[in-house]
């Protein structure tokens, strides 16, 4: 188990350099640069930003001194916002979608999990029938629509909440509610359907013939299979969230890293774009194995060596 | 209590959700003001100012959305009245143009001080200029400077040649050849008029006997760019051989502290329009002790020292940017505001939620999106729309075919009709020159009288032919079939079977908007000459250089917003060969006009030659012009002193938030008309110091 750890975690590096360099190759071939404007520059305003920002040396050798400073661990500073590093703009607003990311899922596994047991447990009651409706539209009504609309009632409306921006508590609850409805129905289904598989298979029904109360079979026996899907999806879902939902930090102004993630390719910001990507990368990897060795203590059939 | 409240909550949002699918969206029509409007408790502006700022460092940023923080963080010699953009007087008190029109002397007012107490100098002001325009700092504006003596040749890092016996070698020695170079910059002007014979303009100083001396020849600081440029010029090449290159530096640069409070500029020649770039972000003055200091951190808060109204409080980028009066300000008593919170944002819907719910007082230009417009548009005392200085039009590719045939080109520009589209954009105003209407009332009684005169011969009225130009289907019918593309009648509309549509495209940069225009202009040319024209759209950063390079074919998306109030910043897009208007268009005869134009000290002469000049613009049909652009925004009715200037710029020690509601905004339309004795006292005190 441990030597399995050890060796997806050595490998993450090299994977991470190697989506940093593909996506280095995609954003020197997309046309445009960062100070590309309404406003063609002089050549010699061109000249010296290109000097001042190593643009005039040859391409192999800019990608030389790029690696050799992310290997150390430095993406630079961003081309769009003067005097900003790169690590220093991700640490700023990660935390910000992490957040908003990491209570989204929380709500999202509460309704979620809730849902789908019970709708499995009392598979084709008007409870299972209603909150599978619920949650179809949960999938089918993307999140800008929802957000808003819940603007619109809550804070245009009613003048409950903040129609947007960060700040206290209340801020968070619409951005929250926008952001988890989609995976709360996704995990509603996903619950359900292992729930009901599990429910059928063999070993819950040698749990309740060993005379277990229902309760038991349920929470120690059933759960813990019934939930393989949902964890296996969990890994990418919670990525993507905490990486920031671009959508919902625009439609809320909220200063989270997605939005700027797809700014800086707008902007063509190299270097934030780079250091973003190896961020996201990492996180997906470090998640990924996560959900990989949580298998092993859901199911017991699951080992590695 | 609890569970009654809680009943009370769930019936009201199940009333509020029924109603909203009963009775759509009526809800605050019969309200006096959109959405949530209460007098104001705190005196802080809250203010929507477009993206989050590339910089607080007023040299670098080259946006609006900096500006608009810059204008309240750092001053410049002269601020932009609040209601014209004309400069009026701010670190300087007031100033003097030289009679030969080429040198500026700034008074500067002896109480000025950064926000952290130190005295504001002329010697700032040299320390601003120098690193402005210096190469290691690359600011994208630069250029805005090169009217300055050497400021181009020192931001190009190039050279002086100086000979054998110490003696510079002059730029008028080599006339033609420095012609030849291809540069569109004042630098290229042979005829400038350095005589230091003529009569000191303030006090002589050993510097200004130096910068008035004739030009120095310069050559190219790069040894690759000047092998290039030595080999193009033999004479050039012989005189250059064997000297000693002497590398600009900013002591050369025509920028001079005459003494603590005066501050002399030399420009190349005379350019009276000069002054109004004067209050532009690129000449605010910075404080050198810290820069210095902290190097690239010297903007973060705790060590940026501004010069403006306001001093940066709180800066969490992508969220809020908090700027509060600035006690050592030496017009402290007269700035009205506590703070203002800049709010950075780009989604107008989020906006215009947050404006509507009462959390901000004020948006910048161009948000209210079409779609509520119907709605917000009858809210007098917010909503309003003004011209504005910057147009819309389409580039064509003048130098490819069919867009070669003058005819072609005039025939698409008429089949448009522009009352409709200005119509259906809702906002702008119908434009058939290049230049916005409206926006320079000198200039528009120039272009009369010159389109007048230039119209005798075709026996028509300025008025009339300007009207013809918005819209006139039955012209670009002829002129299309005499172009060889014959227009017929087929059923109710037309055809034109033989216009090589595979060689026209409607190019435009990715946005909603700009694919409503496109998709209307379509039509107009379906409709009025019976060509399809194809649609095509690219992300933004990828058209620039698209249509920039020339590379579209047909037709491209274009807009100008004027970087100074003056209409020369719309007639340089034509200056070649920077090619600005990306047409491929470039006439010698345009430029020595525009040349001849702006060394005229004659306002009046220099805009009528302005005006010809345009009027060649309008004839050769380089483009299609569209619309002039108008603001398109919305402030609470209780903030004062925040105008619809052409460039939606606000010099923020004007406004103020009134709390007596009987004093608010009735009819926004009036802004520009009406007088607010408080406003107006305070600019008539300003712009007092001018008369000295």
């Amino acid at each position: 188990m441990l030597s399995y750890i050890i060796r997806r975690l050595i490998i993450i590096i090299p994977m991470a350099l190697l989506v940093v360099t593909v996506t280095w190759i995609l954003i020197r071939m997309a046309p445009g640069s960062f100070y590309s404007s309404e406003k063609k520059l002089p050549p010699a305003v061109e000249a010296n930003i290109k000097k001042k920002y190593g643009l005039d040396k040859p391409v192999l050798q800019q990608y030389g001194i790029l690696m050799g400073n992310i290997i150390r661990g430095d993406f630079g500073d961003s081309l769009k916002y003067e005097g900003q590093s790169v690590n220093e703009i991700i640490r700023r607003h990660f935390p910000y979608s992490a957040t908003i990311g990491i209570l989204a899922y929380l709500l999202a596994l509460a309704i979620g999990l809730t849902a789908g047991i019970v709708a499995a447990l009392k598979q084709n009651s008007a409870f299972d029938y209603g909150s599978m409706s619920l949650a179809m539209l949960g999938l089918s009504v993307p999140n800008f629509v929802l957000g808003p609309i819940l603007v619109l009632i809550f804070s245009l409306w009613l003048f409950w909440l903040p129609p947007a921006r960060w700040g206290g508590a209340s801020s968070l609850i619409l951005p929250v509610i926008t952001l988890a409805a989609i995976y709360a129905a996704y995990i509603a289904r996903l619950t359900r359907a292992g729930m009901l598989e599990v429910m059928r298979s063999d070993y819950i029904r040698t749990a309740r013939a060993k005379g277990l109360s229902e309760w038991k079979v349920l929470l120690k026996h059933a759960v813990r299979g019934g939930l393989i899907p949902v964890v296996s999806f969990t890994g990418p879902a919670l990525a993507a969230l905490l990486a920031g939902a671009v959508v919902v930090e625009k439609v809320f102004a909220i200063p989270g890293l997605g939005n700027i993630f797809i700014q800086s390719i707008f902007n063509r910001d190299e270097p934030l774009t780079l250091g973003i990507v190896a961020f996201l990368s990492i996180l997906i990897m470090v998640f990924n194995l996560l959900v990989d060795v949580s298998y092993a203590f859901l199911d017991p059939r699951i080992r590695y060596e | 209590m609890a569970r009654i409240s809680l009943n009370q909550t769930f019936l009201g949002t199940m009333f509020v959700v029924v109603s909203l699918f009963l009775s759509g969206c009526t809800s605050s029509a019969n309200n006096r003001y959109w959405g949530k409007t209460v007098a104001p408790t705190d005196n802080v502006l809250r203010y929507i100012s477009g993206s989050e700022p590339e910089s607080l460092d007023p040299a670098f940023g080259t946006g609006q959305p900096e500006a608009r923080v810059y204008m309240a963080l750092y001053e410049g010699l002269l601020e932009y009245h609040p209601k014209t953009m004309e400069p009026i007087p701010a670190i300087a008190e007031r100033w003097e143009l030289s009679p030969d029109g080429t040198e500026y002397i700034f008074h500067l007012r002896k109480n000025a001080k950064f926000s952290n107490g130190d005295p504001i100098t002329a010697k700032d002001f040299v320390y601003t200029f120098r690193r402005a325009l210096s190469p290691e700092l690359a600011s994208r504006n630069a250029n805005l400077g090169y009217y300055i003596k050497y400021s181009e040749a020192y931001n190009s890092g190039n050279m002086f040649v100086k000979d054998g016996d110490g003696q510079f070698l002059l730029a008028k020695d080599f006339v033609k050849e420095t012609e030849k170079k291809a540069s569109d910059t004042p630098e290229a002007e042979p005829e400038t008029k350095t005589e230091s014979a003529a009569a000191n303009f303030g006090a002589a100083t050993e510097f200004q006997t130096f910068i008035n001396a004739p030009e120095r020849l310069v050559v190219k600081g790069s040894e690759k760019e000047r092998a290039k440029q030595l080999e193009a010029d033999p004479k050039l090449k012989a005189a250059v051989e064997g000297k000693e290159l002497v590398p600009v530096t900013a002591e050369n640069l025509g920028v001079e502290a005459v003494d603590d409070y005066t501050l002399r500029l030399k420009l190349y020649q005379p350019a009276p329009y000069f002054v109004q770039l004067i209050p532009h972000q690129l000449f605010r003055v910075v404080h050198q002790p810290s820069i210095e200091r902290f190097g690239k951190d010297w903007q973060r808060v705790g060590n940026i020292v501004g010069s403006g109204a306001f001093m940066l409080s709180v800066h969490r980028p992508y969220d809020e940017l908090v700027v509060v009066k600035n006690p050592n300000y030496w017009d402290a008593p007269n700035v009205r505001l506590d703070a203002i919170e800049f709010y950075p944002l780009e989604e107008s819907t989020t906006m215009m939620n947050l404006y509507k719910g009462g959390s901000i007082d004020s948006v910048y230009n161009h948000i209210v999106p079409p779609a509520w417009l119907d709605e917000i548009r009858q809210y007098k005392s917010e909503y309003q729309d003004h011209p504005e200085v910057a147009n819309e039009y389409y580039s064509l590719s003048v130098k490819k075919p069919p867009m070669d045939n003058l005819k072609v080109r005039q025939a698409l520009s008429l089949a448009i009709d522009r009352y409709a589209l200005a119509q259906f954009r809702k906002t702008p105003k119908p434009l058939s020159n290049f230049t916005p209407d409206g926006i320079f009332p000198k200039y528009d009684e120039a272009r009369r009288k010159v389109f007048g005169e230039r119209l005798k011969a075709e026996n028509i009225s300025v008025e009339e032919w300007s009207k013809q130009r918005l819209f006139d289907p039955e012209k670009a019918r002829r002129l299309m079939t005499e172009a060889g593309y014959p227009v017929v009648k087929a059923g109710n509309g037309w055809i034109c079977p033989t216009f090589p549509v595979d060689k026209v495209t409607l190019n435009y940069n990715t946005a909603e908007s700009n694919k409503a225009v496109a998709e209307f202009n379509q039509a107009q040319w379906k409709q009025n000459l019976g060509i399809t024209i194809p649609l095509k759209n690219m992300e933004w950063k990828t058209f620039l250089p698209f249509r920039s390079g020339v590379q579209y074919e047909g037709i491209a998306r274009n807009a100008w917003v004027g970087d100074y109030m003056d209409p020369f910043t719309f007639l340089n897009l034509f200056y070649s060969p920077q090619n600005d208007g990306a047409t491929g268009w470039h006439d010698p005869k345009y430029d020595a006009l525009l040349d001849a134009a702006n060394k005229e000290l004659d306002e009046q002469k220099r805009l009528e030659m302005l005006a010809t000049a345009e009027f060649q613009v309008l004839q050769e049909q380089l483009v299609i012009p569209l619309v002039t652009q108008a603001t398109n925004w919305i402030k609470k009715p209780y903030v004062k002193g925040l105008y619809p200037n052409p460039g939606t710029l606000h010099a923020w020690k004007f406004v103020y938030l009134e709390t007596d509601p009987n004093k608010w905004d009735t009819n926004a339309d009036n802004l520009m008309k009406e007088s607010d004795p408080q406003v107006d006292e305070q600019i008539r005190r300003v712009m007092a110091t001018m008369q000295k």
